[in-house]
């Protein structure tokens, strides 16, 4: 994680399916065009779904790196609105 | 202003479209609409703009709940005969969703009334049942500079149209004047499918919401109808201006609200 | 000639007036109804200065008064 300048930081570990998306992309849209996310995030569903439902949106999903919890981090550059 | 969980939850599927998102569903919270007539047009309207998230719900009628409303009137329920229209909607409505402030007007809408009525709100829902009513607020909202949504419904068929100001005729210049009294027939005499009012009053919800979000193409400048037994809906074009139009033309002599005379057999049921 | 009436298209006979199709086509209380030829829109008292022509479309728009 070191490697990237995260702008901001979003927890989505309290939600659920559909939410954990939303939540990711209301964070995502407060941001400028190039800027970066970290999405804190449990494994499983949300590791399969918000890393392509944000390469959907058009954004460009940098790095999923995953924790000792079991927990993940998506690092997100922000696409052109 | 941040969402809440809750309010993530609840407004998700609006906020994963594109056309809405976070933004979006901020200006739905944002914004302000005014039901006019709580009756088989506006129960549905106000319900899905209620569900919907908008901020600020206006909602006038005079009538009290009667139980020959509840065929097709859903915001009111069987326990509501005798209560004010408005109250019964405003009760419907938070219950659906406390992010909504529901403003109530117990009054019918006439010329000494209605501009004061409109002045605040973004966009206006025609749900009325009454020529006089819907020539008032077509040339109130003319005059005031309001974008509303005409509609009507009768028997087996609707229809509606939008006006915006700037953007496309009004409701007279397609219909110049109020027919005489009694000499078309009202849903009252002549009957209404329940789920018209669903059908058309969801219709009027949809582009006050579309309005408010600045997305895809309002019905200016059209005539959508629908006749349910042919399963038909036409979208009829209509002039983009009429020049004579005596309330929006080029030299306008409608420069004051009208109260027309209400026909025998209305208002008084 | 052809006519599109409410978007189908009819055959009458050429030079047919508003006032004849509008008895043709059975049109109910046409002193309330507004007819748009081509997009041009005429109340009751201009049914009887219009002549109809091949190719024109024709829609019958009616007074819709409910929403109780």
């Amino acid at each position: 994680m070191a490697d990237y300048k995260i702008d901001d930081y979003v927890d989505i570990t309290d939600v659920v399916c559909p939410v954990t998306f939303v939540k990711a992309k209301i964070a995502i849209e407060e941001l400028e065009t190039g800027q970066i996310l970290s999405v804190h995030m449990n494994g499983g569903e949300p590791v399969q779904n918000v890393p392509r439902s944000m390469k959907e949106e058009g954004h460009k999903v940098l790095k999923l790196n995953k924790n000792d919890d079991g927990t993940f981090d998506l690092i997100v550059e922000k696409g052109e609105e | 202003m941040a969402f809440s969980n809750e309010q993530i939850e609840r407004y998700s599927r609006h906020i994963i479209l594109k056309e809405v998102g976070a933004k979006g569903q901020k200006k739905l919270l944002n914004s302000s609409v005014l039901i006019i007539g709580a009756g088989g047009l506006g129960a549905p309207a106000a319900m899905y703009l209620a569900a919907a998230g908008v901020g600020t719900i206006g909602i006038a009628d005079a009538d009290e709940v009667d139980l020959s409303n509840l065929q097709r009137q859903i915001i009111h329920a069987t326990k509501d005969v005798g209560k004010a229209k408005v109250l019964s909607a405003k009760e419907t409505m938070e219950e659906m969703n406390p992010d909504v402030k529901v403003n109530t007007y117990r009054t019918f809408v006439a010329s000494d009334n209605i501009m004061d009525l409109i002045k605040d709100y973004d966009f206006i829902i025609d749900g009325t049942d009454n020529f006089p009513a819907k020539f008032l607020i077509n040339d109130a909202c003319v005059m005031a500079k309001k974008p509303f949504s005409h509609a009507g419904i009768i028997r087996f068929q609707g229809q509606l149209m939008t006006y915006v100001p700037g953007e496309g005729p009004c409701y007279r210049c397609i219909f110049r004047d109020p027919p005489p009294k009694d000499a078309v027939p009202t849903c009252k005499q002549a009957g209404v499918i329940g789920a018209m009012g669903g059908v058309i009053g969801s219709l009027q919800a949809m582009e006050a919401i579309k309005y408010i979000l600045g997305v895809g193409d309002l019905l200016t400048g059209y005539l959508l109808t629908y006749d349910a037994l042919k399963m038909e809906f036409r979208k009829i074009k209509l002039p983009k201006e009429v020049k004579d139009c005596a309330v929006c033309g080029e030299n306008p002599t409608i420069t004051e609200l009208i109260d027309y005379e209400q026909a025998e057999c209305d208002g008084v049921l | 000639m052809k006519l599109t009436i409410s978007g189908e298209v009819k055959e009458y006979k050429d030079g047919i007036s508003l006032v004849e199709l509008i008895e043709a086509e059975k049109v109910q209380t046409p002193e309330y109804v507004t007819v748009s030829v081509n997009d041009d829109l005429h109340g009751a008292r201009d049914f009887d200065k219009i002549t109809l022509k091949d190719g024109d479309n024709i829609e019958f728009l009616y007074f819709m008064g409910g929403g109780c």
